[in-house]
């Protein structure tokens, strides 16, 4: 048997780096712990298809990959996500015209003061859980995550167009709800 | 230029996921050059985009399994995939 095949000696040697990917898709512990149990053991038993062209760590996070697409598909499948109670929320801040109905305003912090703000992380933390659930699925995942758009549409099976439709949505709305939650905070004090 | 703002600010989050074409790219910049609030929403939409990441980066940066979870998955390998 050769050394590579130890799956104890996987999770000493990249345990950690799965389980944050895991936890940046998942921000969930045990299921995060969950899915690199499953990864783990899919590998050991499956180690076979490990060609070696690629290392270690990289077929193993393949694996984990495709396990997390797989749950976050069932997620949808059995929360009957559809688009039809999703209207389309962008039409509240257009006029019939497509101009703008409320002008937006001037945004003063940059993002390295954003991200060192705790109350910042909340505030968006709660903004982003407003947003309907598909566009939430979707900026989390291109926006937290940073999953490409292919495994996004993979995972939420829609079409690429789609995507780009559902996450335009999803920034014209945290865009207003981050308006009125933070940055309309300087103009009134 | 029917939908024009709503278009526009269509195109600058496509922009965020996506190459836009030539076109596209004209188009928009054309745009933000005459409109400021789209400007603004443009801007807005990228300092999200660019908190979000660094968010991310710092986020989980440092994160490690605890030991109790570490214990939990030597034991179920040790149980399942033993050699
Ligand atoms: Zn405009």
């Amino acid at each position: 048997m050769s050394e590579t095949v130890n799956p104890q000696q996987w999770l000493q040697e990249h345990g950690d780096y799965l389980y944050r990917y895991a936890m940046s898709r998942l921000h969930n512990e045990d299921l995060a712990s969950d899915m690199l149990q499953e990864t783990l053991l899919a590998a050991w038993k499956g180690h076979r298809n490990f060609k070696g062209d690629s290392t270690i760590r990289t077929w193993l996070i393949g694996i984990l990959k495709h396990k997390i697409i797989d749950h976050i598909r069932k997620e949808i499948r059995n929360r009957n996500l559809s688009d039809a109670i999703e209207h389309d929320p962008t039409s509240a801040y257009f006029d019939s015209d497509g101009s703008w109905s409320e002008a937006p305003r001037a945004w003063k912090e940059n993002p390295e003061d954003l991200c060192r703000s705790g109350q910042f992380h909340g505030v968006l933390d709660s903004c982003i859980d407003k947003l309907p659930e598909k566009q939430r699925l979707v900026f989390r995942m291109r926006e937290l995550s940073n999953d490409d758009t292919e495994t996004v549409c993979k995972a939420c099976d829609v079409t690429s167009t789609h995507l780009h439709v559902l996450l335009h949505r999803a920034r014209l709305g945290l865009r207003k709800c981050l308006e009125i939650k933070w940055f309309g905070k300087d103009e009134r004090s | 230029m029917k939908h024009a703002c709503r278009q526009a600010t269509k195109l600058a989050s496509d922009a965020l996921d996506r190459r836009l074409t030539a076109w596209e790219l004209l188009s928009l910049r054309f745009h933000l050059l005459l409109c400021s609030n789209c400007r603004q929403c443009d801007k807005s939409m990228k300092i999200i985009h660019e908190t979000a990441e660094l968010i991310r980066h710092s986020q989980y940066g440092d994160l490690k399994l605890s030991d109790e979870q570490r214990r939990h998955l030597l034991e179920v390998l040790d149980k399942e995939a033993h050699c």
